[in-house]
């Protein structure tokens, strides 16, 4: 009864849970133009994920799996379904996610093996996948409601249906570690457990052992993702979209959200994209403020690109940005492999590469 | 400028047997700006409080004109024609502007509207942009000092004395200020200029007196002066380069985030304004007057309270608070040592003993009512030797110290507290550089501590040797953040003004 009295008052006066505040870009998250800037490698057609053994990289495009060699990718294996997660494997070979539905090893001691359910329950929408130091594989399956490519329908019915799993390539075993997540969008194993980023809930969570997680880093200004070691200790971190204050007074307004997705295309939503569109039909784009007294045009952003380099306990050391005035929007992976630092931008379909050691030079200059 | 318009002969000022001036020798030229500068507690205010009759000398000999005298009051000594503009404004808060300036010149048959008038042309004559209707409790900082000189200067003294004036001015009114001592001094109008800001004393004042322990160190032309000069004359060693002279090369990592603002608004103060402060740093917050800093720390530490309707969120620890109060903020860690130590910060009739002991009461909750004399001594001896404040006693009242000690004493009762997050308004305003060079060492140990560490200032040299990080505020929200490595004075400056 008093909870339900205190949401009424905090919905009235814009407190507590309704106070519709987005966390500041500050401190080792201030904006810079690091990603912005980078080296584009090559142009894809449809990249999801990014894998390194530490000598080479490989990159998720559709169907396909392609290697960096030279600077250019070559294809290394075609598959029968859109790849949604890739991981490689340290004893040779890959694990890779079919449309979100399935995980398979390709390649290596256990080339075949395939799973397509966890605890009895399918799996909706596999997007990450990670290997760890004792041979087992880590998948994160998004949404048990919506297929991969409907987060944002996920997203837009505050969707708490995630898994966190493990699979065990040695003999097929397949178990849920955590459930209940706000949408799980990319898992790693860790010294003290094993980290999700829980996209909704904007947050990385610890698991170890027990179906309760603890919060490792909380409240960030993004939508955070997939999650991979860092050579030299801590991991790197990627965000495919920032929190506006726009979306999340949406996400609190139910009845606009249930019209707004039965009425309106999805591209034109009030919701959060990897990418900036052209369309003058996406959303307030005729919208406009007035500043010093003079009217200027302005739009909400949609997009961005942040990658964020974490310290072993968590904490953010640094961050690359691509603002909203950018291109290089949708980051959804990023690996560093022999000293560089490949980034990928679903959003404008990008690999980016930048060099560690110029990106701390030039943060500590 | 041959004729001394007043002298000081040998003056000794005791207080309970202690010299707070000692065989000091003064001279002030007809149409001359004379600065007289010193650490806290070497005799300035005390010296310029004889002159302006507050306080009567022990010993030595006073002359105004050649002519002997002896002002034994404020009255007595405006009548001599030696006005007084005090560090801690002497403003009546609940008077209007106007009231205030005419306030003890009032006439029988007293027309409010006739005051407003006058007081209004007198205001426009001088440049200052305060109305003269409006209560003076409603006014900030520099609208107070600014009423404050303007009496000085309606009372058509011939001997003004300014204590620290340009402390809580922005760098406009500042030049305002410097025009208008210059304009008096055209009228053949004598300024004392106290200032802990040596630049300004070197740019603006004919000759400097420098003040130490009481005595007489040095007096000279200005152009005979650099800073370095007098400072190692003010603290007898050379302390220019290790107080504002380097640049950090370093900053300290940021820690865990303890402190969240997000999206916060109050009134018109403080409009969508977000900042994080971090674990064992120093987050400098620079910025000019007006431009919400000091708003939005005092929402944080529940001083004043955010906008009733989407007030926006503050988040301790990730954590949303919401402190009506400042006690539970205390309780939770947090403590805010006030721009204003003389109002907010301490009762100047209690001991430094009972200060600091208020300041752990502040902290305790349901732990009966006893109070103890014992231990409350006990911890004024333990922070005042810890703070290097400098008193008699831990008894002394707080009223009978210096402006650095003090400040050391407000800080003390804020660190007796153990907070997390410390936040700093202006520090080290109206306080000598030697007790400035203590309170930065304090500040630095915090951080080195783990603490989140803010500091609120106006003095850029300060934001930028003091900060791992900056934050510009302008307008009521912070618009921009450097790292101490890449900030420059031009930055800085150009982010809080445009």
């Amino acid at each position: 009864m008093i909870a339900a009295l205190k949401d009424f008052t905090d919905r009235f006066f814009g407190r507590g849970e309704a106070a519709i505040t987005v966390p500041p870009f500050d401190g080792a998250l201030k904006p810079n133009q690091l990603l912005e800037a980078a080296a584009v490698v090559c142009e894809l057609e449809s990249p999801e994920d990014l894998a390194s053994d530490g000598a080479s990289v490989w990159i998720a495009d559709g169907h396909r799996i392609l290697r960096l060699e030279g600077g250019r990718p070559a294809e290394v294996a075609v598959l029968d379904a859109p790849i949604t997660a890739l991981a490689a494997l340290p004893g040779g070979g890959f694990a890779v996610a079919l449309d979100g539905r399935a995980v398979r090893i390709v390649g290596g001691a256990h080339d075949g093996r395939t799973w397509d359910a966890a605890d009895g329950r399918p799996f909706n929408a596999i997007n990450a996948l990670s290997a760890t130091p004792d041979g087992k594989l880590l998948a994160t399956d998004g949404s048990q409601n919506r297929p991969y490519a409907q987060w944002s329908h996920d997203l837009m019915e505050l969707g708490r249906s995630g898994r966190l799993i493990e699979l065990m390539p040695a003999d097929g075993g397949a178990r849920e570690i955590a459930t209940g997540l706000s949408y799980a969008f990319g898992a790693c194993a860790t010294a003290d457990g094993v980290w999700v980023s829980e996209s909704w809930r904007h947050r990385l969570v610890s698991f170890n052992g027990g179906k309760a997680g603890t919060t490792v880093l909380d409240r960030l200004p993004a939508y955070p993702s997939r999650l991979t070691p860092a050579a030299g200790g801590g991991y790197w971190l990627t965000a495919f979209i920032a929190r506006t204050q726009l979306v999340e007074f949406i996400l609190r307004e139910p009845s606009y959200r249930k019209r707004m997705m039965a009425e309106i295309d999805p591209r034109h939503w009030v919701a959060p994209a990897l990418g900036a569109s052209t369309t003058f039909l996406e959303p307030m784009q005729g919208a406009h403020i007035k500043t010093m007294g003079i009217l200027k045009p302005w739009a909400p952003p949609r997009s961005y690109g942040l990658v964020m380099r974490l310290t072993p306990q968590g904490l953010v050391r640094y961050s690359l940005h691509s603002r909203i005035d950018g291109q290089n929007h949708g980051v959804v992976a990023a690996v560093d492999c022999a000293g560089a630092l490949f980034v990928l931008s679903k959003g404008r379909r990008r690999l980016l590469r930048l060099d560690v050691a110029d990106i701390e030079g030039s943060l500590q200059a | 400028m041959s004729t001394p318009v007043l002298e000081l002969r040998q003056a000794t000022k005791k207080y309970a047997g202690v010299p707070a001036i000692e065989d000091v020798d003064f001279t002030l030229l007809n149409g001359e700006v004379h600065a007289l500068v010193g650490e806290n507690g070497a005799g300035k205010s005390t010296l310029t409080k004889v002159m302006a009759g507050v306080v009567t000398l022990t010993s030595g000999q006073m002359l105004v004109d050649g002519r002997e005298a002896a002002p034994r009051t404020p009255n007595e000594a405006r009548d001599l024609g030696i006005a007084m503009v005090f560090q801690e404004n002497s403003l009546v808060p609940t008077m209007t502007v106007a009231q205030n300036l005419f306030l003890g010149q009032e006439k029988f048959f007293n027309r409010l509207r006739g005051i407003y008038i006058a007081a209004q042309q007198f205001l426009q004559s001088l440049n200052f942009d305060v109305a003269p209707t409006a209560t003076v409790s409603l006014l900030g900082a520099a609208k107070k000092q600014m009423v404050e000189i303007a009496r000085a200067v309606l009372h058509n003294a011939k001997v003004i004395i300014f204590d620290e004036p340009t402390a809580s001015l922005t760098p406009e009114e500042k030049k305002y200020f410097f025009d208008l001592v210059r304009d008096l001094k055209k009228r053949g109008v004598s300024v004392i200029f106290i200032s802990h800001a040596l630049e300004e004393a070197l740019l603006i004042a004919d000759r400097i007196t420098v003040l130490r322990d009481g005595k007489h160190v040095v007096t000279d032309d200005a152009a005979k002066f650099d800073r370095a000069r007098i400072v190692q004359a003010m603290v007898g060693r050379d302390l220019s380069q290790t107080l504002y002279g380097q640049r950090k090369t370093t900053v300290r990592p940021p820690g865990k985030r303890v402190l969240s603002v997000q999206n916060l608004r109050m009134a018109s103060m403080v409009k969508n304004n977000s900042l994080s402060v971090f674990a064992g740093q120093i987050t400098g917050v620079f910025g000019l007057v007006g431009a919400g800093r000091t708003e939005t720390f005092k929402v944080v530490a529940g001083v004043i309270k955010r906008d009733f309707f989407h007030g926006g969120e503050v988040l301790l620890h990730d954590k949303p608070v919401r402190y009506r109060v400042p006690a539970p903020a205390v309780r939770d860690g947090i403590a805010y040592i006030t721009e204003d130590r003389k109002v907010e910060g301490f009762f100047e009739t209690m001991s430094i003993a009972r200060n600091v002991y208020i300041g752990q009461l502040a902290k305790l909750r349901g732990k009966g009512g006893l109070i103890s004399n014992a231990a409350a001594k006990l911890l004024g001896e333990t922070w005042a030797k810890a703070l290097n404040i400098r008193a008699i006693s831990a008894d002394v009242k707080a009223v009978e110290l210096s402006g650095g000690n003090q400040q050391k004493m407000v800080i003390a009762k804020s660190l007796v507290q153990e907070p997390e997050l410390v936040i700093f308004d202006e520090p080290t305003r109206g306080v000598d550089v030697g007790a400035i060079a203590e309170i930065h060492r304090l500040i630095n140990d915090l951080a080195d501590q783990g603490k989140a560490v803010v500091v609120i200032s106006s003095y850029l040299p300060e934001v930028m040797s003091l900060s791992d990080r900056i934050l510009v505020s302008r307008q009521g929200k912070v618009v921009e953040e450097y790292s101490a490595l890449e900030a420059s004075e031009e930055k800085i400056m150009y982010a809080a003004i445009h």
